[in-house]
């Protein structure tokens, strides 16, 4: 408390300064008068009398500069003095501080972009409420254990009423649906949810109500809520739009309420919300498509609630052992969940900044150890005169600290860009980009990165410089190439091999990357992906309520497209390929030879023509035909996968293969086609069923046309043959093939970019180090180059030596750098495909360039060094 | 110009409480201060100007004393110094010490 007083009253004084002065100086004045009137009483001359007055008071200036000591901050005012010190300084050599602050501004601002991404998409807490206790709740299948499936209905139930771990929980699906009323027709996002979710989230409506458990049994007719887009697009956000209705699927809604326009969640934002209703179909266990978010109860551990969900899946597992075999529940943050996959690309820039960020700081340190050098005589004045060692080095370490801000200040300019950037190029999945803003944290992260950054690179050289030989320093001002400077060559060497080893860790990993994305690219899909046009349908049930109906358009459909010139080289599918999303199902592995167990097969259903459209070879059999109808047997192709799992040593043609646990199931392999990549280009074929269409028709119908010329061409033609069908029928996602590849490795092709832009910095401001180093170096030893071309060497001989010095360095460099890499490049591996995280020729082929680069960066010193006139070198002293 | 021999220096520390007891009797102007110590003391302790003054800032930023503009007995505008509430209970601690420390050394100083 009295220290807050003493605080605040030298606040109040050192502000009051001018004051103050005339204060003292007042009452000094009245002081001498009555000394004085007190010396004329005691017998003196009025003259005397005030002379000895004053004399008796002795140095009237330090006594007022003693008094000032204690109005203010004496540490502060002397740390201001500093600053405006090394400020001069950095003025006084603008060459020197714009070539450090630009580095640093680099090395600052690329770390605190990526910094604030990392920042707002992984650290900072989702908007929902005691977000840090929701976790979402998958299945893993034992077939798929890299993919998480959702729940199914019972075992929902199941976890809602035998666990305890939870407060909450609520069930959730996606679905895309026909938006016809009021307004344009439009296809929509849907989520349907339970009673709970809203309240778990911890959101309520803007605008109206949310759903109540009777709104799951339609007690109050069919409701939903709109997303505030919706409201406001096509209700132009009408404060009176609870109970009026909005027509989806041919169904109209009666509107309860409006979401708040910044609620998002997961990936991709609902437009419309409604009440979870489930047929007895979709409710059968097995059919794992819901999600499953969940609430923690306050302070238990997520490992507890992972052990509760381990128990009650084995539990499952034994009361439901067809439909649930092998089974786990996956219990993940949704901090996390929503993180995804992005989480450890991110963290992988962020380490490749960093790198950047101490490559930076390595050159602005060996500059300023260079501008130490130059300055020695004014420090060991500086020493003579009484600077503490610890002065001088609060002096050096606020010029490398006033260095960084000013780097930092630029750098935060960069970010700032940088960021807006990231929004502006960042791939859709990346999440929460709209969270992410050009704000004040930017400023934070950057003054942080500064300061460190400030201490990094000043620290080693002030600790050196700041330990000058007086005597030394003092006696031989410009001598230069002493032994005394062996040891800061050193200092100057280590700096450069950590540089360059840094440089190099960058190099590999990013070679690594693009190599990856090169394989990535031009790996073998199993099928052709160029010329082919894909569109998706989605068959509304009021207009195809039954298979038979869907059937019926596939049918004619196909019949049409055939019949067009252009277009009849054509496919029919229940799935889109290559967007990363997979169908699978339960199988009965009796039928597949493998005992009374269920195993689960990825799945998809196709028209006769799939496999010669997409140029998939048939390797025995026969492919579906026109005749492969409902009514005939049921029929199956598998692909050369299960045949190799499941059949080894024997023919499947004329087996059975049992689909679900019904008897209903049951088809007949009737073909084996070739593997195919159609889930990802990185998925290594797995064992794989398909199905006719014609045979079971769902909801989904996706079109792959093979075209001549550029597929897009074609999409006029392709509308009007399914609008000469239905007229009412939207036709969505229409994009060739090659723009579906290019969107299923957009994340991972803008972070190799990014990554080999930062390698490409690394490597620029390595090479201008070594540069700078060496011909350091070089010119310290003009003398002594002068002397050995005086007695007889030659040029080779001199740009030897130098090289000689400069590649000692680059070795050393690139050596520790390849340790680094073999160390480092393992946190690559889930990035890589198809290359090891050790591959020999890019780690070679990366300390190659390297060293290529440092012998560029030592040439142009090395050869100035054979320039040295003997003469000259020895006269300069 | 000989300057004249110092009479007694003050105790090194003790000046801020010299300053604090002398004002314990009420307002006073810097001139008072050195003249009411030096009078007391029967002119043994001599109070340095050069000191007393910045001791006075100090005493103020300590919040020991408070100033407060006034005027003097020949009618100037002169600085008058009180002890604050705070001052007296650090003007208490110090004689404490002060009082230890005078009897310890003469303690010492009696024993041969």
């Amino acid at each position: 408390m009295a220290k807050l007083g003493e605080f605040w009253r030298r606040s109040v004084f050192s502000f009051r300064r001018s004051k103050m002065d005339r204060e003292l100086a007042e009452e000094i004045r009245l002081h001498v008068e009555l000394k004085t009137r007190q010396n004329v009483e005691a017998g003196m001359s009025q003259e005397e009398a005030r002379f000895t007055a004053q004399r008796q008071l002795g140095n009237l200036t330090r006594m007022e500069e003693e008094s000032r000591l204690s109005w203010g901050f004496p540490f502060l005012e002397s740390l201001l003095q500093d600053i405006r010190y090394g400020l001069r300084g950095l003025r006084k050599s603008p060459g020197f501080t714009a070539v450090a602050a630009i580095t640093l501004a680099l090395g600052i601002g690329a770390t605190t972009a990526i910094f604030s991404v990392v920042n707002t998409v992984l650290i900072r807490p989702l908007p929902y409420k005691d977000s840090n206790r929701l976790v979402r709740i998958a299945t893993i299948s034992a077939m798929f254990p890299e993919f998480q499936l959702g729940e199914s209905k019972p075992d929902y139930d199941d976890i809602k009423s035998s666990t305890h771990s939870f407060e909450a929980t609520a069930i959730f699906r996606e679905r895309a649906a026909n938006l016809t009323a009021p307004g344009e027709p439009e296809q929509i996002a849907v989520a349907n949810i339970s009673a709970e979710f809203l309240p778990l989230m911890g959101v309520s409506p803007t605008l109206g109500r949310g759903f109540q458990p009777d709104d799951e049994q339609r007690k109050n007719g069919d409701v939903a809520l709109l997303s505030h887009r919706l409201w406001q697009a096509r209700f132009a956000a009408d404060p009176s739009v609870v109970g009026q209705t909005v027509t989806v699927e041919q169904k109209p809604y009666t509107v309860i309420g409006v979401m708040p326009s910044d609620f998002e969640f997961l990936r991709e934002s609902a437009d419309l919300w409604t009440p979870l209703v489930l047929t007895a179909e979709e409710s059968k266990r097995g059919n794992w498509f819901f999600g499953v978010v969940a609430k923690l109860r306050p302070n238990l551990r997520i490992q507890e609630a992972r052990t509760e969900l381990d128990s009650l899946a084995v539990r499952l597992t034994r009361e439901h052992p067809k439909e649930n075999a092998g089974i786990r529940f996956k219990l993940t943050p949704l901090q996390e969940e929503v993180a995804g996959d992005v989480k450890s690309g991110l963290m992988l820039l962020l380490g490749a900044v960093g790198f950047l960020l101490l490559i930076a700081c390595a050159n602005v340190s060996n500059l300023i150890l260079s501008r130490g050098v130059q300055r020695q005589s004014e420090i060991a004045i500086r020493a003579a005169l009484g600077a503490s060692r610890m002065r001088i080095l609060r002096q050096l370490l606020i010029e490398s600290l006033l260095l960084s801000c000013i780097g930092g200040a630029a750098g935060m300019l960069l970010a700032v860009y940088g960021v807006q950037a990231y929004r502006a190029f960042a791939p859709s999945n990346v999440p929460r980009l709209n969270e992410l803003h050009a704000d004040l944290t930017i400023a934070w992260i950057a003054l942080a990165l500064s300061s460190v950054a400030g201490i990094l690179c000043g620290l080693a050289p002030a600790l050196h410089t700041s330990r000058p030989d007086l005597n030394l320093a003092l006696k031989e001002r410009l001598s230069s190439g002493t032994a005394r400077s062996s040891r800061r060559f050193s200092l100057r060497g280590t700096l450069v091999v950590v540089e360059v080893a840094l440089a190099l860790v960058l190099l590999d990993g990013s070679a690594l990357m693009v190599q990856s994305m090169v394989r990535m690219l031009q790996v073998d899909a199993g099928f052709r992906t160029d010329h082919l046009l894909t569109a998706e349908l989605n068959l509304p049930a009021s207009h195809y309520p039954t298979p038979e109906s869907r059937q019926i358009f596939v049918r004619r459909l196909l019949d049409a497209l055939h019949a067009h010139a252009q277009l009849k080289d054509a496919a029919l599918s229940d799935s889109p390929a290559l967007d990363a999303s997979l169908t699978a199902m339960m199988f009965d592995a009796g039928t597949l030879g493998e005992g009374d167990k269920t195993t689960t097969l990825e799945m998809r259903t196709v028209a006769p023509g799939f496999f010669e459209t997409l140029r998939i070879g048939l390797v025995s059999g026969r492919a579906f035909t026109e005749t492969d109808v409902k009514g005939a047997p049921k029929v199956a192709i598998i692909n050369e996968a299960l045949a190799r799992r499941y059949f080894s040593g024997q023919n499947p043609l004329g087996k059975p293969l049992r689909f679900g646990n019904e008897a209903s199931g049951q088809s007949q392999i009737i073909g084996v086609v070739t593997d195919t990549r159609d889930v990802h280009l990185r998925e290594a074929p797995r064992p794989q069923v398909y199905f006719c269409l014609l045979q079971s028709a769902g909801a989904s119908v996706h079109l792959f046309i093979r075209t001549s010329n550029d597929p897009l061409l074609m999409t006029t033609e392709m509308r009007k043959v399914i609008w000469s069908l239905d007229k009412d029928q939207p036709v969505s996602h229409i994009q060739s093939l090659t723009e579906v590849i290019s969107k299923s490795v957009a994340e991972p092709r803008f972070r190799t970019w990014l990554l080999g832009v930062f390698a490409a910095a690394g490597l620029t401001l390595t090479l201008v180090g070594i540069y700078g180093v060496v011909s350091y170096m070089a010119g310290q030893r003009t003398r002594e180059i002068g002397i050995r071309v005086a007695l007889g060497a030659q040029r080779g001989n001199v740009l030897r030596l130098v090289l000689n010095q400069g590649v000692r360095l680059a070795m050393a460099g690139a050596i520790t750098g390849m340790l680094g890499s073999i160390a480092l490049t393992r946190l690559l591996k889930s990035h890589l495909f198809s290359i090891k995280p050790t591959d020999p020729a890019t780690l070679a082929g990366a300390a190659i360039l390297m060293l290529l680069i440092a012998l560029m960066a030592c040439y142009f010193p090395a050869r100035r060094a054979t320039r040295v006139d003997p003469l000259v070198a020895l006269r300069h002293e | 110009m000989v300057r004249t021999a110092t009479k007694n220096e003050l105790l090194p520390g003790t000046l801020d409480m010299l300053i604090l007891h002398t004002l314990t009797r009420g307002a006073m102007h810097g001139y008072g201060i050195a003249q009411k110590i030096q009078e007391i003391s029967d002119e043994v302790l001599q109070v340095e100007e050069g000191s007393l003054y910045p001791a006075l800032q100090r005493l103020l930023v300590k919040g020991w004393v408070k100033a407060e503009w006034g005027t003097s007995e020949n009618n100037r505008r002169a600085r008058y110094y009180t002890v604050t509430s705070a001052g007296k209970k650090q003007l208490g601690t110090e004689a404490e010490n002060f009082r230890r420390m005078v009897h310890a050394i003469a303690r010492v100083m009696q024993t041969a």
